[in-house]
Formats: structure tokens, sequence, C-alpha cells
């Protein structure tokens, strides 16, 4: 076990691949000279050279529609967003062309392309640069979608990612690129897309959360464990194919479930994952599904706002106590 | 705030209860799980609890008044506390019981919080609020919902209250149970119509819980589980000698004597871990056919009203002498009338002997949710032909009734086979 920063976990799993697959490259704002706008492909340019790390204009919406074709002539592109606010740009590129090539031609295409890139607020960024995009994402069949909450899961999963013939949303956060976490050394380390990893066993709550979300809910589980209760947490890690399976299986065992989400609440991740508990789980449910989630508007600048808007350690907290009757 | 004492579900097959005593004389504190009287079901005299800390305000039914379930018992409170609404509510509580307007007590003081829940049906708009794990939980145990205080927001039933429920002896939960069709003398009943009733003297005799019960169900399993019988002549030869052996050892060991009915416990025991599908249950409102992966034998037992029919759970796990020895305690009990809802619930499969008293052979009603019962006659000493030789012959008949949406005429007729090699070769079944 190797102890990386979020982002050498991203840059291993990219070289990896690319010293693996000459197919594979990298394309973005500011990734190759500038070695990352978040320093995530550090040293890549000077490993790889300038045609397999390309720095780009600023121009989404041309350099994913390069991607795509580069992906549906043979190549294995990886486009980085420096966030993904920034994919709005592109979003026809992604929605209609990556995601339906495939479909539209019959199978004659695949699109084996990875968008990936820092998702959802990262402190006063305001309105159009906080957004959490895996619910608009997530509901286009075509896409799959991917938000891990550390190093290790970076690592696996985006390996995973590149070798996907699939497009693949990889959604990753500026306030996690520094994060610290052991990563295995595995050779080769793939994590298969569409399975969850329960986190935390328990037995009288269970607590869904992806992404930064996730350790929320390990810091609430913490301290409904001082209380006496025993919170089950688990971490989708996916979002679409999503695990629904080891979901159902804890919330048949605990009861009742929270989720913490950072999107919008609505028609978010969190309403979806309450809609598949209840269409599979109604039986098992004690108590109504809560959600902690964004606050249903756009993302405030005031400092004291945009912690307001999001989800907050306390209420998750409370919501676990209310789903147990325990307060 | 005053709590009504509703007529709690104590079986499954309950319908309405008779309060056969009053433990507490009215103006007496008590607390939740004080037994206040006896209540009698179709099955058993059982104790009532209530649920709540109060004085008894009101014994509103008198002893030997029946009630349906839901129907005001009693009403709990503070003393000097308004009763009124609570009777005005229950339309003067249980079916004798007056008005009540005596109890027009002085101004109700600022009410105390109960000290537990009131009961679910006291929510606004009369809906009983329930989580659908607790509403699935209720139903798997035959719980009435009506009687369980939910301790949830707006009196909601949640999981905790149906498991504080379910260790309730009142609200114990209870399977359908068995009535199998034993023909026990009995005093006529004077049938209820008021035209072409035959003249000349008869005897009335109030039709019991028990006897109501007994008529439902099995009239219910009668005209709907569609009956085929199947009959064996079983060779007992090796049976009656086995069992001579058997208890010569067993009476020196001071072990329990086997009967014969107890080896056909034991062979059928061992022949439906073969057979599933006649250990088995029509499920018509899950829309499923249940196969069940435990053996529990019911075995039906005359009692003075009708009968009864323990379980011995896991029969197929215990030896002969522990049959025999269970056997006979569910028996007696089953006379003194001392069985609880758990002795006579979750069975999967029935027997009936009538062969004491000289039955050759009969046909048993199916006991729901049984997909089977079967019919015991007696040993009959009778010539039969070996190798063209007429020599004496023990033969004993058994009678197989099967529910023919779920046993088909096959599948029965294998089973009978399996309890037949059991029974003509005993030693098989210690193997």
């Amino acid at each position: 076990m190797a102890v990386l920063q979020y982002r050498e976990a991203l840059r291993a799993a990219m070289t990896e691949e690319m010293e693996r697959d000459d197919r594979v490259f990298l394309m973005g704002e500011e990734v190759a000279e500038y070695n990352g706008a978040y320093k995530v492909s550090e040293g890549m340019l000077e490993q790889f050279g300038p045609k397999r790390v390309i720095d780009t204009p600023i121009s989404e919406n041309g350099f994913c529609g390069l991607g795509v074709g580069a992906a549906m002539n043979g190549l294995r592109p990886i486009i980085e967003f420096m966030t993904f606010n920034f994919s709005f740009v592109a979003i026809d590129q992604i929605i209609n062309n990556a995601a339906k090539i495939r479909y539209m031609s019959g199978g004659q295409f695949d699109v084996p392309i990875v968008f990936r890139g820092a998702n959802g607020a990262a402190g006063q960024l305001a309105a159009t640069h906080n957004t959490s995009t895996e619910s608009i994402y997530s509901t286009i069949p075509g896409l799959k979608v991917i938000a891990p909450s550390n190093p290790d899961d970076a690592k696996g999963l985006l390996k995973s990612a590149i070798r996907d013939n699939n497009p693949v949303i990889f959604l990753e956060s500026e306030v996690m690129f520094g994060m610290k976490g052991e990563v295995s050394d595995a050779e080769d380390y793939l994590i298969p897309i569409g399975k969850a990893r329960i986190a935390k066993e328990g037995t009288d709550v269970t607590i869904v959360a992806h992404s930064k979300s996730y350790h929320i809910a390990m810091r609430v589980a913490e301290r409904l464990e001082n209380d006496g209760y025993s919170a089950e947490v688990i971490d989708p890690r996916t979002i679409r194919p999503l695990d629904i399976d080891t979901i159902v299986e804890s919330i048949k065992k605990t009861n009742r479930c929270v989720i913490i989400d950072e999107s919008n609440p609505y028609a978010s991740i969190s309403s979806e994952i309450t809609f598949q508990i209840q269409d599979r789980a109604f039986d098992f449910l004690d108590a109504p599904i809560k959600r902690i989630t964004a606050k249903d508007v756009p993302a405030p600048y005031a400092k004291n706002l945009i912690e307001y808007y999001m989800p907050q350690e306390e209420d998750a907290y409370q919501a676990c106590l209310s789903v147990m009757y325990a307060k | 705030m005053a709590i009504a004492v509703e007529m709690p579900k104590m079986s499954d097959t309950m319908e309405e209860g008779v309060l056969a005593a009053w433990l507490v004389e009215e103006g007496t504190s008590i607390s939740a799980g004080d037994v206040v009287a006896q209540v009698e079901t179709d099955k058993a005299t059982m104790d009532l609890e209530v649920y709540d800390d109060g004085v008894l305000l009101k014994r509103v039914i008198d002893e030997g008044d029946a009630v349906p379930i839901g129907g005001l018992i009693a009403i709990l409170g503070q003393e000097g506390e308004d009763i009124s609404d609570i009777l005005a509510k229950y339309g003067g509580g249980g079916n004798s019981a007056p008005p009540a307007a005596e109890e027009a007590a002085p101004v109700p003081a600022p009410a105390p919080a109960p000290a537990a829940p009131a009961p679910a049906p006291a929510a606004p708009g009369g809906r009983v609020k329930v989580s659908p794990l607790a509403r699935k939980m209720a139903s798997e145990q035959g719980m009435n919902l009506a009687a369980i205080a939910g301790s949830g927001p707006e009196g909601r039933i949640i999981k905790r209250d149906v498991e504080a429920a379910m260790g309730g002896a009142a609200q114990v939960a209870v399977q359908p149970v068995a009535e199998a069709p034993v023909e026990s003398p009995r005093p006529q009943v004077e049938p209820s119509a008021p035209a072409a009733v035959p003249g000349g003297s008869y005897e009335a005799v109030r039709i019991s819980q028990m006897r109501k019960t007994i008529a439902r169900r099995l009239a219910e399993s009668k005209f709907t589980n569609p009956h085929f019988y199947l009959t064996a002549d079983i060779d007992m030869k090796e049976a009656v000698s086995f069992r001579a052996k058997l208890n010569e050892k067993a009476e020196a060991r001071d072990l329990s004597k086997v009967s014969f009915n107890d080896l056909v416990t034991k062979a059928c025991a061992l022949a439906l871990r073969q057979h599933p599908w006649v250990n088995a249950s029509w499920m018509e409102a899950e829309g499923e056919i249940r196969l069940h992966k435990d053996v529990h034998m019911s075995i039906a037992v005359s009692v003075d009203e009708g009968l009864i029919t323990p379980v011995i759970r896991h029969a197929d796990r215990k030896g002969l002498t522990e049959l025999a020895s269970e056997t006979r305690e569910l028996a007696t009990r089953a006379r003194n009338r001392e069985l609880q809802p758990e002795d006579w619930s979750g069975s999967t499969f029935s027997t009936s002997n009538l062969g004491m008293f000289g039955i050759d052979e009969f046909t048993a009603i199916i006991n729901p949710p049984n997909a089977c019962i079967l019919a015991i006659g007696s040993i009959q000493e009778v010539p039969v032909v070996t190798d063209g030789v007429v020599v004496p012959g023990k033969r004993m008949k058994v009678t197989l009734s099967c529910d023919h949406r779920v046993v088909d005429g096959v599948a029965g007729a294998e089973f009978l086979k399996t309890v037949r090699g059991y029974l003509e070769d005993p030693v098989t079944m210690l193997l």
C-alpha cells in the first residue's frame, strides 16, 4: 500500500494505461505545459510527449467533438475538463454524440472515451462554477458515470473507465485532489464499474453517499456509534450503472435509509435511489427515506451562504436519528 | 386523557372474545403490563394485559359478555376523568353496556400525557398509520394492527411496536389453527333458523367460540379447497413387533412409551422432507405456493368442546421417545385448556387418528393452510394372502386428503408410498 494524494492516484491510473496502450491519450486545457490546472497531469508531457498529452484552446465543444471522433476511429481519449461546469459548453458532443453514436450506428462504432475532471461545489466559486452534474449525466442512456470518494477508488475505477468501450463521465473534486489515502499497489489494479463499496457495516440505518458526501457519512456514522447506534455506510462509487442490489440488501437489514447527495435535490441521484429502494424493498422500510442535499437554489457566493447551501453533517445526523425514531 | 382498552385479536381465527373474569376492581391503579381480565377466545382462555398506566375507571362489559375485536372493554385514565367521549365514540361501549351517563365527572383537568402512546386507531381520521415493514410483520404474524399502539410520529406503528406486541402474551401472533374432523359425541346444537324447526323438547347449548371457529374454518376449507383422497392399506406386522421391542427398552430406561400414532408421526415427518410439495401451503393472496423447509406436525386432539391441534415443531428431527413424550404433554395441556397460541400455530402438515375408537378408515378435512392431512384408522387383524396362503395379518388404513391446488395425485401417492415404506420396515426410520 502506497499513500497517494487523490491527484496522484488519478495520474498513476492514466500513466499506467498510457504505458500499457499507446492508443490512450490525454487532452484538455492546460494539461500539458502547465502540468494541469490542479496538477493531476504533472510530468506527463515530459513522459509521453506532445502527441499524447495535448493542450487545447478554450473550446470544450471543439475538443470534445475531436475526442469523440478520435474514439470512433480507434483511439482511446481521456478528455479533462478543468471543471465539469465547463462541460455544459460541450453538452451536445457528450449527450448527442458520445452517448448515442454506438446506438445510432447499430453497434458499428464504439466510443471508448473518458471525460474527467472536477465536479460539484468547491467553496466560493459562485453559481456557475458549483454545479453537481451527476444527475444530469446519469439520466442519459449510453453514459456511465463514476464518482470516487478516495484515492484508491479513483485509481482502480479510472483504469477501468479508460478500458471501457463506452463513454464514461468520471467525476472528481477540487477539494479532494489533495486528499491522501492508501492505494493498492497491486499490479494492474482494476475496480469493476457498477459495484458499490460497503465502507462500514451496521445494523440500524443505511447511509448512502458518494464522492465528498461519503466523508460526511463516515463522520455521522462515528457520531451515531458514540450514541450507541450502528450505521451502515454504502459508497455507490458508480452512479450509473448503480449497484442497487447492495443498497437493497442493506435496507433489508437496517429497514431505514438516509442519502447524502451534493446534487440539487430535484430529480437527483437521491431521487433515483429513493425510487429504486421503495420499488424493490417497500415492505422492508420502517421509516420514510430521508435525504440531505444541496439546497434547491443556484449556489450562492457568500461564505456563510455557500456553507448553508451544502449538505450539513448535523442535518444528516439528525436525519439518521429521525428515521430510527430515536428523537 | 382517558384510554380505551379494546378487545385484542388473540388468535388468528378469533372474531370476538368473551370476558371470562375480571381480575381488577374499578378504581384500582394499574401499570402497563398488568393483567386485568381473562378472555375466552375460540381456542383458550387468555390473559388480557393493558399497555398503559392509570386507574381502571370503568369496566365497560360484564363477565360473560362477548365483544368483537376492537370493541370497548374498559377505560383507563386519571381518577375523576371524564370518559363520556370515549363511551360515546364506541357507541356506549361493548355490546351490553349502557351509555353510562352517570360518569359525567367534573371538568377534566389539563390532560396529562399518557405514559404510553395511545393505540393507533386514535389517530385523527381513523386511518391506522403503519410503516410498510411493520405492516408486513404484523400480517405475517396474523396480528391485528388496530390492537397495536404506535410510537412513531402521529401514532405510526413501526417495527419496534410490532416487536413489543409480539412479546406481549395477549397479542401473540397466531397462525391459522387446526381443526380436524373428529366427530366427538356432543349435544345437539339448536339451529338458529326460526322456521321449520322440528317441535318437541330439546336442550339448547350455546355455541362456544371454539365451535364457531370449527364451523367457520372447516366449512371454508371443505368448500374452498378442492379435496381428493388417497387411501393406503399398510402392513403393520413389522411395526407391531418393532414397537414391542422399542417399548421394552424404553421402559427399562424410564423413557416414554411409543404409540403407533408416534410411529406414524415419525414416518410422515421423515417422508415430508422428501416430498416438499406435500409440506406446502397455497397462499392465494400472496400469489404463491410455499414449500416449507421445516416440518411442523399438527396432531388433532379431542377436547370437551371440540378439538384443537397442537403442533410438534421440527418433528422430523426428533426421536421416537421425544415425539411420544411431547405428544402426550401437548394433549394433556390441550385437555386442560392450557395451550397458548404458539402451541397451535404454524403447522405444515396434520394428522388425525380415530384408530383407538375402532374406526377402520375415514377422511379428514384439510387444516388450512396445510396442503394435506392424514386420517389414521385402526390396526386390524385380517386374513391376508402371502405366497398363495391365507395367513393372519395386521393392517392399518390411512387416507391422505390433498388440496389439489397444490398436490396432484401422483405427488400424494408417492408421499404415501414413502410413508408405507417406513412403517412396513420401521428400522429404516432410524437410518
